[in-house]
């Protein structure tokens, strides 16, 4: 692949998106007309064949871009310019077969292809503009306007939430502001020639905050405050933040950038704080930062988002899912007046720990002393006042108030689908602003297989016991430093253990170097906290009095242990540091990796779950996968009306439902030999089917013992992930969308299962001629949690494996498939995946542990259906 | 005991950074290089007990590589891996003493199983 240019690719894709174009302009013209049902059968295929390629290419990315795999970025361009190839050829079929109709579905994924290929080729951002207000920002825009920006306006859009009156100023202004002062220059000299580092760093902020704001940025700015004046009339202040490319997306940065507070709403001043947060792009700690990750420092677009000012009564953070491991809990962090003593670790907060129920109840409670808090001055900016003895060491929040917060956190989580680290603030009036979300990292159990953990034979004196709060498990031992000033940083010995009072996200500058971090006070909801997991440092905060146990120049084992107990031994123990490293390295911890991956976010994720739910439609697909999810739901719901209103020839034995003694509720639409039955009757009994893979297959499903009619209880958290996965069923638009459906013909079946939370796919040939025939299973989804739902996904895999399907698999996704077989056999293999599908409905509730797998496969194999 | 020494050369930063850290989880001494050049230099310096190499590369390619390793050292064991799953320079690599030759994407358990062989040989 390396032999193929760049450029050709992105041309064909192109090439692709414009032959695209002009098929639809035609295809439009087709609108009102109803296709005749052999042409509707042709293009049904066509979606599903090129559908069926499309996944398998998803999950073979999936597969190689998993971390059991090395690959290079050639296989990326390669991969998905056969992705986008098959999903053009999906769509022009799609759009054949339901008459233009969902025309959408091409600018959709136009939008897709756009931002899946600016990662890969490294192309700038496409609308040009420098300027939007957070109701016009999109998902897909986080490279234009950073992922701060772009996370808060989603939730603003599309969740409804209270986010302050907001814009944000583009990457493309960012490169207008470098190019104007000829910055970029100064920006690749960072990198090479002489000079200490620290200088150059220090000249090129000079340099930004003398620059001139260019005309084109300046004027928009200057029209964006008016609008934002007429909004919030006068007094109005903003909060001028960091707005990364690619901050808050697989990297935190987490107080790495300027965030200028209580800015006037004057464009002098506005445009000053914007060079400052500019400028802090190419601070020490935030170079130190790029640089632990593997990140060129000066290659990140600055982005910028200009946020109202709440009047807050109280601030915190809020971790949607607590970060120790107990995941069915989060947590909430508050202090009174503004978050920022909070998120850098200086107050000595209130704590909530909250049960993510239906209704959230708090099981945990601490109230900090805030004997300080941070406030906005009236002129602008921020000043750290005493707290009033009426609220100092008193809660500020109601429990009332906890648990609404945590509603809010709980359906944030579950809009990002993954643990969020929330900013929050509370207003006069009672009303909660979010301020931002970003994803949470959070440590899953090492998968590397290590044996138990060595005992410390002479342990020394234990120093510290169960002292503070564990921000990331692990190990590490050195000589202790104490930190009391940000100057001593400058003196920092490699491999220390650094010491605090309080914690602060400097220390990011000697995260490589050190080896552990205990701090007196703080919190694990601290930006601090947030880069230690990022990093993998053993830290623990809240330890009390570390500064003063524990001296200058003594040599030391931190150890913060998987059972959440800590210890600090005397002396430095490498068997107890080795096993801890051996079991917390993850491919994960690859910046390149994780960066690359990356571009699985707008390929494989599926978000469009429920045909009858409002949300079904075209804009609301965010991925590929969706795009595939969404035309195979409407192509079949096409087929069926296709079916209905077709030729008279067809229209005696369109769409006619399966009278079964179980309650499949499959309808079939016979394309010529599939049933037999008398004209215009509207049921088929199992006797009348005369489709050979479909007769096979409802054969297995009939199977006695098979088909489990009989309710299985959810646990509390397979029904909250269900929750997650799916609102209620609201509405629907389509009286055959979501039913099992089954295309025959004498030969042919294709059927679409959806049970409860689940779609199974079922395409098979079956004739005399064994080169024509295939079976191809497709499986995706679940009520359950993750952990059940690849747990189903391994036991179908095993089963399919033993009966000699190809099978690739990720996830809660299973594809397999055979060819070349002859019918017989293929009958005898249908009976069994009929038994199949029967049988796993609802197996993955009951798959409560890794080994129950084995056993159940071992079962099915051995035709036992008792599970 | 002395860990064993492996040498990564690929030109693509990811395959260096994901060979490294799956490589130093099973104990190896692990270094990287993005180019061929320094890497040979490097290998002037110290003997390697495995070179794993891509094969095409801008400059120096991989056979340059084994050709230098040969005439360095004759007990290094030479791993080969290619995004392109051609078959005439698979031969080439196998008819010059490579030990393995593999196409990209490399599964990473294979590159460990084949790199656990050839130590294993060479203890012989």
């Amino acid at each position: 692949m390396k032999e193929t240019s760049d450029g050709n690719i992105l041309g064909n894709m192109k090439n692709l998106v414009g032959h695209l174009k002009s098929f639809f302009g035609l295809s439009r013209k087709q609108q009102g007309g109803r296709l005749p049902f052999t042409e509707a059968f042709e293009r049904f295929r066509g979606v599903l064949d090129n559908n069926n390629r499309a996944l398998e290419i998803i999950t073979d990315m999936g597969e190689k871009l998993g971390g059991d795999y090395l690959f290079d970025v050639n296989y990326i361009k390669d991969a998905y310019s056969r992705l986008s190839a098959v999903v053009a050829g999906a769509i022009s079929n799609f759009d054949t077969l339901t008459r233009g109709r969902h025309a959408q579905l091409l600018g959709v994924f136009n939008r897709i292809n756009s931002q899946v290929t600016g990662m890969i080729y490294d192309v700038a951002s496409v609308t040009g503009e420098r300027v939007f207000f957070y109701e016009d920002i999109s998902w897909d825009m986080s490279r234009e306007v950073g992922g701060k920006n772009a996370a808060l306006a989603e939730l603003r859009n599309y969740l409804r939430l209270d986010v302050p009156e907001a814009f944000a100023i583009t990457t493309r202004a960012f490169d207008e502001f470098m190019e104007h002062n000829e910055l970029t220059a100064a920006v690749d000299n960072l990198h090479g020639g002489g000079g200490p580092h620290e200088e150059k760093l220090a000249r090129l902020r000079d340099l930004i905050m003398e620059a001139e704001i260019p005309p084109g940025v300046g004027s928009d700015i200057e029209a964006a405050l008016d609008k934002m004046k007429k909004r919030c009339g006068d007094p109005c202040f903003l909060a001028v933040r960091s707005s990364g490319e690619d901050e808050d997306g697989e990297f935190s940065f987490a107080g790495q950038f300027e965030t200028v507070l209580n800015v006037p709403l004057e464009c002098e001043a506005v445009k000053r704080a914007y060079k400052k947060v500019i400028a802090s792009l190419f601070s020490a700690k935030a170079a130190a930062y790029q640089e632990r990750i593997g990140y060129e420092t000066g290659k990140m677009k600055m982005a910028v988002g200009c946020v109202v000012m709440v009047d807050a009564v109280a601030s915190g953070v809020i971790y949607s899912s607590s970060p120790d491991g107990e995941r069915r809990t989060l947590i909430v962090n508050a202090t009174w007046g503004l978050g920022e003593s909070i998120v850098e670790g200086r107050t000595d907060s209130d704590f909530y720990r909250v049960k993510k129920d239906i209704v959230p109840e708090i099981v945990n409670e601490k109230t900090g002393g805030k004997q300080f808090m941070v406030v906005s001055r009236p002129g602008g900016g921020t000043a750290k006042v005493e707290t009033p003895v009426d609220r100092a060491g008193k809660p500020c929040l109601t429990p009332e108030q906890v648990k609404e917060l945590a509603g809010r956190a709980i359906s944030i989580e579950r809009h990002f689908r993954r643990p969020q680290d929330i900013e929050w603030s509370i207003d006069s009036s009672g009303k909660i602003y979010i301020l931002q979300a970003r994803p949470l990292r959070i440590e899953e159990r090492a998968a590397v297989e290590t044996g138990p953990a060595p005992r410390v034979e002479r342990p020394g004196r234990i120093l510290m016991k169960d002292r503070g709060i564990i921000v990331q498990k692990g190990t590490g031992g050195g000589t202790v430093f104490i930190v009391r000033t940000p100057d001593d940083l400058e003196h920092f010995p490699k491999g220390s253990v650094l010491v605090a009072r309080h914690d602060s996200s400097n220390f990011v500058r000697v995260m490589p170097f050190l080896s552990a971090i205990i701090t007196d006070t703080g919190t694990p909801t601290s930006h601090m906290s947030s880069l230690c997991r990022e990093f993998r440092v053993p830290t623990i905060v809240n330890a009390g009095d570390a500064t003063g146990t524990l001296k200058q120049g003594q040599k030391v084992t931190v150890q913060a242990a998987e059972d959440g107990s800590t210890a600090i031994y005397e002396g430095i123990h490498r068997d107890l540091i080795e096993y801890s490293e051996k079991t917390s390295m993850k491919m994960e911890d690859v910046y390149e990796y994780r960066k690359k991956r990356f571009v699985l976010r707008y390929i494989s994720p599926l978000n469009l779950v429920d045909p009858l739910l409002d949300n079904f439609s075209p804009e609301r697909c965010k991925t590929v996968h969706d795009i595939l999810r969404f035309m195979h739901e409407k192509s079949v719901a096409e087929l069926v009306d296709s079916a209905r209103y077709g030729t008279s020839m067809l229209k005696r034995h369109a769409a006619v439902k399966l009278d079964l003694p179980i309650p499949a509720g499959i309808i079939v639409i016979d394309i010529g030999g599939g049933l037999n039955i008398e004209p215009g009757q509207g049921k088929a009994t199992f006797e009348q089917i005369t489709s050979m893979p479909l007769r096979a297959i409802v054969k297995g499903m009939m199977h006695p013992g098979v088909w489990n009619s009989r309710a299985v209880s959810l646990k509390v958290n397979d029904f909250l992930s269900s929750m997650m996965r799916m609102s209620d069923i609201t509405s629907g638009d389509s009286e055959y969308v979501g039913y099992n459906v089954a295309v025959a013909s004498g030969e042919y079946m294709n059927l679409s299962l959806r049970f409860g939370y689940h779609f199974n796919m079922i395409d098979c040939y079956c004739s005399e001629n064994t080169r024509n025939n295939h079976l191809y299973f497709r499986f995706v989804g679940g009520a359950t949690d993750i952990v059940k739902r690849s747990r189903r996904i391994e036991l179908l895999a095993t089963i399919l494996r033993e009966y000699g399907f190809n099978i690739k698999s990720k996830g809660d996704l299973i594809i397999a498939r055979l060819a070349n077989i002859s019918s017989d056999e293929l009958v005898g293999l249908l009976d069994q995946t009929g038994r199949l599908i029967a049988i796993t409905r609802q197996l993955d509730a009951v798959l409560n542990d890794d080994s129950d797998v084995e056993l159940y496969s071992r079962n099915f194999i051995g035709g036992k259906y008792e599970f | 005991m002395n860990k064993y020494r492996i040498m990564v050369i690929d030109d693509e930063k990811i395959v260096c950074d994901m060979a490294k850290m799956s490589l130093e989880q099973e104990g190896y001494d692990v270094e990287t290089f993005m180019n061929a050049e320094p890497a040979l230099k490097r290998l002037a310096e110290e003997k390697f007990d495995i070179v794993v190499t891509d094969y095409k590369m801008k400059g120096i390619d991989g056979m340059e590589v084994l050709r230098t390793v040969r005439k360095l050292y004759a007990g290094t064991k030479v791993i080969m891996i290619t995004a392109f799953a051609n078959l005439d320079a698979a031969i080439e690599a196998l008819r010059s003493d490579v030990h393995d030759f593999f196409p990209k994407p490399v599964k990473i358990k294979e590159l460990k199983a084949s790199i656990q062989r050839a130590l294993d040989e060479g203890n012989k």
